[in-house]
Order: structure tokens, then sequence, then C-alpha cells
């Protein structure tokens, strides 16, 4: 289907919408009214069909929105569904969670920050809030005063696996309940997860996040337009380049910014610099949880010579604060592009060596093949994006669906595999690293001459979406302004915001072995848990150690048998 | 110094606690134990409960649900314990000062359990390795 035939399948619904705008080509905004949101999402996602991609709410003085944000990839389309709540008091919208899942969480999360109700929603408990919020405190509420956060000396409820309330708790505690988390020594953020366990298998699971939530959304609206970048680079330090070109890119949307051709080509090194070291990163800690430790090591050790060229080109080795709105703070210096050229050599050969060592390990092929299945249609039903979406068959990547920076004047390839368990996704990262190491050399030897910034001088009331293609998939950001300095909303989704879900649909029916593994392929912004336990009557039984040792044991076993 | 000091400098076991930062911190502490910068050659090791630590690292700003995880955290460590702030947003919450949900920074939630806690400061966004191995020596030369 084509622009033209998707405009034509959108008339469809016309005497149901209130407004129908089309800024640009592939930019489509609709408004509807709240009691007819339902029947048009069911439409947009089930009869065009669309790709969900997240919803936001906002609160507009007069009334409340929820925005639901669509793609079309084929076209790299993106459509917003505008659908206004007139009754402040008492704010509801039909749910749409019940036929598509993917719109779970965001769901709650605008029910935490708004209070916005969602009738008929499957699970409407809290979810990004902490466990002592007060209730009926609403953070995104622009009359919210800003919450005392706990007043001090107030006691703090010490955490025990049977903390959370009753209510809360969806498995009976008679069931053995495998809990992970909030705290593991080995990196990134906390979050709790209660996988219910009938023997060897997992029956289901239960997610808590909050542990991170720093409410960045709001920090941002009192943030100028040219401060947010560096608040957004810090939503998560391995997509420190992603999140603000998003941002960046839909500033310049809105206002009508054309960078300069060198600042996209910089931009494209940076993020695929960027994508490099994360994928490296991944496999090392995938080899890690399986119990190949060497793996580890030498992963991390390649990693090093990106971190440094990206410490050369823009002054740190993470949180590099390079774009900006109209353009780059830093410039790759012509005098560096050689000893980036052979840097890239050396990567290449080392990750070639490792690529050989994971594909034609039989071990390997044994321990993840089959493992943590996540299907097609599941992939499409959790709306899940990047590597995780491609190791399920689901071609989609924003840098040739809807191509920025300088993608589309460059050679190469969307790697994308049909099988959907943990070794598709690690064949997909493998076989991308060496897709981006063709990027920037390719972008290193077309890098045009010229300044890397345009002047920027007001941003226009109005708003704009923008997304980019980060190492877990999709980042996208929607910019709202009144012509003022700063956002009046900002909305952020991040690729594992949608990815994470999906366990639920590829840990359940898995052996507890697996679920490190599979929790890990997904490369959340988390990754093994060392605070993992298996609680039978409350009583320990397995720890985190004893976890990880028995999917270590699970691939030795397998080593066993095959010699 | 008492002994309890002087047997916590030399090979100090570390547990790592994330309480809501944006993952660059965390991960350059994980990058200590790789091969580049291998920390493990002095004797420091990460370990996986916290009743083993003889020092915590602590990332991130504490965000309201985080709070009495940490102070949970360091309830559970064999005391001395070394508590290293790593990082802006542990040091003083870093560009995330103005978040509805932050508690922090570290030193306070730490304070609020144990007034006497030995508390050192590594800033930074995130600090660079070197910057962490230092500030973990100088902290362990004057205790
Ligand atoms: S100090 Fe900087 S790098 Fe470290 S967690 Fe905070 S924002 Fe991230």
């Amino acid at each position: 289907m084509n622009q033209e035939e998707l405009n034509n399948r959108l008339t469809e619904i016309k005497d149901k919408l209130t407004a129908v705008e089309q800024p640009a080509d592939n930019r489509i905004w609709l408004t509807c009214e709240a009691e007819n949101s339902y029947e048009i999402n069911k439409f947009l996602f089930e009869e065009v069909p669309l790709r969900f991609v997240i919803a936001t709410g906002i609160d507009s003085d007069d009334c409340f929105e929820v925005l639901y944000h669509y793609a079309y990839d084929e076209t790299g389309c993106m459509i917003t569904l505008k659908a206004n709540i007139g009754d402040r008091e008492k704010p509801a919208i039909e749910s749409i969670a019940p036929f598509l899942p993917g719109a779970e969480w965001i769901e709650r999360e605008i029910h935490d920050i708004l209070g916005i109700d969602f009738k008929n929603h499957p699970d409407m408990r809290r979810l990004i809030l902490s466990d002592d919020w007060p209730e009926g405190v609403y953070p995104l509420r622009k009359d919210a005063e800003k919450p005392v956060s706990r007043p001090d000396g107030e006691p703090l409820t010490r955490p025990t696996v049977q903390s959370q309330s009753p209510a809360r708790r969806t498995v009976p505690l008679s069931k053995p309940v495998v809990v992970v988390g909030p705290f593991h020594p080995l990196q990134e953020e906390m979050e709790f997860f209660q996988l219910s366990v009938d023997g060897e298998i997992v029956t289901d699971i239960d997610m808590r996040i909050s542990y991170n939530h720093r409410g960045i959304e709001k920090i941002s609206e009192s943030l100028q337009f040219d401060q947010v970048p560096f608040l957004v680079s810090r939503i998560c330090g391995i997509c420190s380049a992603s999140h603000p070109l998003a941002y960046v890119q839909a500033v310049e949307e809105l206002a009508g910014i054309k960078p300069p051709e060198r600042a996209l080509y910089v931009r494209t090194i940076i993020t695929e610099l960027e994508r490099i070291h994360s994928h490296i990163l991944w496999v090392g800690l995938a080899g890690h949880f399986i119990g190949y430790d060497t793996v580890f090591m030498w992963a991390w050790k390649y990693r090093e010579p990106v971190l440094d060229l990206l410490e050369e080109i823009t002054g740190n080795r993470n949180n590099y604060g390079n774009v900006k709105v109209g353009g780059c703070r830093e410039d790759v210096p012509n005098d560096l592009i050689p000893k980036i050229l052979k840097e890239l050599d050396g990567i290449e050969k080392k990750m070639e060596m490792i690529t050989k060592a994971v594909l034609d390990d039989p071990v390997l092929h044994a321990r993840l093949k089959g493992v943590g299945v996540l299907s097609k249609a599941d992939a499409v039903k959790y709306a899940v994006t990047g590597p995780t979406a491609r190791a399920s068959g689901v071609a989609i990547d924003v840098r040739r669906d809807d191509p920025y920076a300088a993608y589309a004047d460059l050679d190469w390839n969307v790697i994308s595999q049909p099988e959907g368990d943990v070794f598709a996704k690690a064949v997909v990262r493998l076989l991308e690293t060496f897709e981006s190491i063709k990027i920037v050399r390719q972008a290193l030897e077309k890098l045009p001459d010229g300044p890397v910034a345009a002047e920027v001088k007001e941003i226009p009331p109005g708003e704009a979406v923008g997304h980019v293609e980060a190492p877990r998939g999709e980042t996208f950001h929607y910019v709202r302004s009144d012509g003022g300095n700063r956002p009046v909303r900002h909305k952020v989704r991040a690729p594992s915001f949608v990815n994470v879900p999906s366990f639920k649909a590829s840990c359940i029916g898995g052996h507890i072995a697996d679920v490190t593994i599979t929790l890990a392929a997904v490369d959340p912004c988390y990754s093994c848990t060392e605070r993992l336990a298996v609680v039978d009557n409350n009583k320990v039984i397995h720890d985190y150690d004893t976890l990880l040792q028995l999917s270590r044991e699970k691939t030795a076993r397998i080593r066993k048998e095959m010699l | 110094m008492s002994w309890k000091i002087w047997s916590l400098k030399k090979s100090p076991w570390v547990f790592h606690v994330n309480t809501g930062a944006c993952n660059n911190c965390d991960i350059e502490i994980v990058n200590l134990l790789t091969p580049k910068f291998d920390v493990e050659r002095f004797g420091i090791k990460l370990v996986g409960s916290p009743r083993h630590a003889d020092a915590l690292l602590v990332t991130g700003v504490v965000t309201r649900q985080a709070a009495p995880r940490l102070q949970e955290v360091y309830r559970q460590t064999s005391k001395p314990c070394v508590v290293f702030a790593i990082g802006a947003c542990a040091c003083d919450k870093g560009i995330f000062t103005t978040g509805y949900h932050v508690v922090g920074p570290v030193d306070k939630i730490i304070r609020e359990v144990d007034p006497n806690a030995i508390i050192a400061y590594v800033p930074g966004c995130p600090p660079k390795p070197e910057a962490m191995i230092s500030g973990i020596v100088q902290a362990l030369s004057v205790l």
C-alpha cells in the first residue's frame, strides 16, 4: 500500500473525526472525540493495519488529550490520533488494551501521571509511581504542585517479598514464585519480576517498574529547548546519541529547520558507533549468562576502541551531548578520519572472529535455538521494535522506513531473521554490527564539507514527532510548543517500554534455566539480575547464583551430550 | 585505625546498587572489571550479595521507589561499609534535581539509617573508569 492508498483508507473513518491535518506527506494528525476513540483505534490497528507506537497523555488546560501514535512502516508515515476528553473532574476514555496488549503499560502510565481512567482496562494497577506515592496526586497535571517527595524522617517501608499489597499480588503465594530484582550488581536498572513456576516451567510473569522513574518528561517542561538534549541523553546511557537525536528531529520538524549536510553525516557516524558498542556489549553479557565468560571479557575489550573514538570526537566516552537543534556541537575532524577507519578495520576483524565462534558453535545452537521464542504474531501484538522485532521476522527499521540523518544516501541492509528465538536475536545483533561498520565507513568517505550547525531563531507553536532507530529499537519523541522557549509537553518512548512487556509472550512456557537469557535477549535496559530468588512459601530455595548456575549447567550438559 | 578498617582496605569487595541511574555509571563500573581496566588485579571484586560487601558502589539519583530498597541493602552489609556515591546523580542528583520522583541524593538516604556512615564521592557524568579507580584508592588511603 503506498501513501495515497493509505490516505484513501483513512477517509473511510472520516465522519468519526473532527479534524484531519497532513502537514507533510508522511505525517498525519487526526482528531476525534473520546467516545469514538475505541472504534477508530481498532480500525487503525486491526484494519489498516498500522503499528502502534505509543500514547501520550496531555493536560491542555481546558481538557485532557490522549494522543495515539501509529506508524505505517512501508511509507514511514506517522499517524497521530488525538482524542479530547472534555470532563476535567472525572476524565475517562475507553481502553484499547483489550485488543492491543502493547498499549497496556502506557495506559497504566497515563493513569498514574494524569489520573485519566481507562475503562475496561484488564489491569489498572500502578505502574511507574512508587508504592507509597499518595493517591490522587497526578504529577503531570498542570495544576499539580511539586509533590513533596517524602517528608523528612517519614519511616520507609522495609521491602520484602511480601511487601506487595495483596491487591497487587497476582499470584497466590501457595504457588512457587521466582522473584527477580530489584537489585543486581551487573548493571543497569532495577526492575522487579515475579515468575510463577510449575516445577521447572514458567507459568506466569508479572512485572513492577518504577525504581528508575525520574520524572524526565516533567523536568523537560522546565528546561529550554536547547537544554533538553542534555537531559534526554541521560535517559539511557547506551542510547545517549539516539534520544537527543529523536528529540532534535521533532523540534526541527516543528520549526522547519534544515540542518546542514555535514551535520547529518556526523549524526549518522555517532549513532552508528553507538550501535556498534551497544551490540558488542550485549554479546558480552549474553555470553556471561550462559556461562561463556570468555566471550564477555573479549567482547567488552573490543568495545573499548569504539568508546575511545567517541571520546576523541565528542569529548566523552558516553553521554556525548553532541546533537543540538539545527546541527551538531562537535564536528568529526578531517584528520581523525584515517584513524577511525583503521580502528574500524580492527573492530571488524575481531567481530568476525566472535561472530564465527558464535555461529559455528554447536553448543550455542543447541542452547539458544528454540529458546524464548517470540512469534511474529506476538511481535506485532506487543508492537515490539528493533532487533527484538527483526529477529521475529518483522523487518522494520526506522533508518530505512523513514530515513533521517544521512541513511538514505548510504548503502546498507536491514537484517532480519524469521525464528524469533534467542539465537535469532544474537544473529541479528552480530550481523547488524557489520552493517553499522559499513555505514560509518561510507559516511566518512562521503563526509561533505561545510558547517555542522544551522542558526536557530525561534521555535514556533505547534507539535511534531521524531523517531530514531536506537540500538534497541525505535526511540520516539513527541514535542509540543506554545511559542515560548520551553516545550509544554515532551513525551519520550524508549524501545524497552514496548519490548519488555513481550516477556509475557516469550517466557511463559519456558524453562527457569532459560529465563535469564530470554530476559536478556531483548536487551532491555535491564540485564541479568543478581538478586534473583525462587521463593516457595516465602522460603528462598534458589537464589540468583543458583539460577545462573542452572543456566550454565544446562549449557554444560548440552556440551557433554554433544561430545 | 581500627583493625576492622585495616582489614577492609586491602582487597575491598564491592556491591553495586543502581538507584535510578541512566546506566552509564553502571556500565562504566562493569567496565572496570573487563580487561582494559581490570580492577580485580587490586583485589577489588564485584560480589553478588550486600552481605559479602565491604563497600557499596551506589549510582543514580535515588528515586522514591528505590530509597527504602537502598536503605535495606545498606542495612544488610556488614559494618564498617564504605558507601561510594558514583556519578553526579549519586553525589547531588545531577540534572534530575527537580524530578518529582527523586528523593536523593545518596548520602541523605543513607544517613537516615546510619548518621555515621562513611561516604565517599566520585563526581562525573559518568566518571571515567580511571576516575573511579582513583576515587576508590584515595578514599581507602584516607581511612
Ligand atoms: S551521573 Fe551521569 S552517567 Fe551517571 S547515572 Fe547520572 S546521568 Fe547517568
